[in-house]
């Protein structure tokens, strides 16, 4: 799910008819999900975003299992052939 | 015409037939298209230019798919049938003979047309011909977002300080609006072959029988009136003009792609 954009409207009915023609005319979109501006719970606290401590060790990088992964596939290949 | 695998060539009468109803309707949608595009950049909000635009640009895709089917049953082409035509020569509605006028007039007639176009393309989806019911089909998905949108402007103008407009435009418009379902020469025969499965008075019953509970709160009593022979012929100055714009481009280099 991704923001599209907005839409000013009279109403939600008038929003749902723009939204689909800004977002959705050209076969762009599956579905569509319209929200009131005044509906939407904003979290923008940096602090929670964007904590100053390092992160990397919450990052899947470092570990390097290319090898491992070959060798798993060759792994389950000879033992298809065996069976 | 190389006629598809399996599938008999049709005698001249029934393909000419065929093609009166072909041509009727993608005229409609061709022409309101080209109306409605008038409004491009000026409607009343950038949101409702985008819709009108695209609404627009939706109808103007029917006519282009109704009219490949023409060009593909009478060996022509449909760039020729679309543009290359005199005025005389174009079949729409009489309801289309009219000039975009203010927002309260487009709204009103974009509202009668896509009223009786949904009866009409109910109609057409079961038509025996299997080109046309499938096409039909697909038209009613997205002509169902155009009647909701026509329907919702209706309701707030109805409600506003637009309504003395929306009901000036009505009773203009009320007359021609019934030459939608205009009787085709053919008529007899379309509906004999099912290609068109009900006569087209039957469609016009039902057609004022679903928008009259609707525009009567909004305007008081609406005359009861026929559709006419030649509601499909006349045409006016107002036309008269949007031709010269629309073929203007194609007129411009005869003969040239694009």
């Amino acid at each position: 799910m991704i923001h599209a954009g907005n839409v000013n409207a009279a109403d939600d009915e008038l929003a749902m008819h723009y939204a689909r023609e800004f977002y959705g005319r050209r076969g762009e979109s599956h579905r569509l999900w319209i929200v009131a501006r005044e509906a939407i719970t904003e979290l923008d606290d940096p602090d929670l975003l964007k904590p100053p401590f390092d992160r990397s060790h919450k990052k899947p990088g470092g570990y390097i299992i290319k090898h491992k992964l070959e060798a798993a596939k060759q792994r389950a290949a000879t033992e298809a052939d065996e069976s | 015409m190389t006629a598809s695998p399996g599938v008999a060539p049709l005698e001249p009468a029934a393909r000419d037939a065929l093609a009166e109803l072909l041509l009727s309707v993608a005229d409609d949608e061709f022409v309101i298209g080209f109306w409605d595009s008038e409004w491009t950049g000026i409607a009343p909000m950038l949101e409702e230019d985008v819709a009108t635009s695209s609404i627009a640009q939706d109808e103007i895709g029917h006519a282009k798919a109704l009219y490949e089917l023409l060009a593909e049953l009478t060996d022509d082409d449909p760039d020729r049938i679309a543009f290359g035509r005199e005025l005389a020569d174009y079949r729409h509605a009489a309801l289309l003979n009219h000039a975009r006028g203010d927002w309260a007039f487009s709204v009103a007639r974009r509202y009668l047309y896509e009223t009786a176009d949904a009866v009409r393309l109910t109609a057409l989806a079961s038509s025996a011909h299997d080109g046309l019911a499938a096409l039909a089909g697909k038209m009613r998905r997205e002509e169902t977002y155009h009647m909701l949108h026509a329907d919702a402007w209706i309701r707030r103008l109805a409600d506003g300080e637009g309504r003395d407009r929306l009901v000036t435009a009505l009773f203009a418009l009320w007359a021609d609006a019934q030459e939608v379902f205009a009787p085709l020469e053919a008529g007899d025969r379309l509906v004999r072959d099912g290609w068109l499965p009900q006569p087209m008075s039957d469609l016009h019953a039902a057609w004022v029988a679903r928008v009259r509970p609707i525009l009567e709160p909004i305007v008081g009593d609406l005359p009861s009136l026929d559709s006419t022979p030649d509601g499909r012929r006349r045409r006016t100055d107002d036309f008269a003009w949007l031709h010269g714009e629309f073929t203007r481009v194609s007129g411009s280099e005869e003969g040239a792609l694009w």
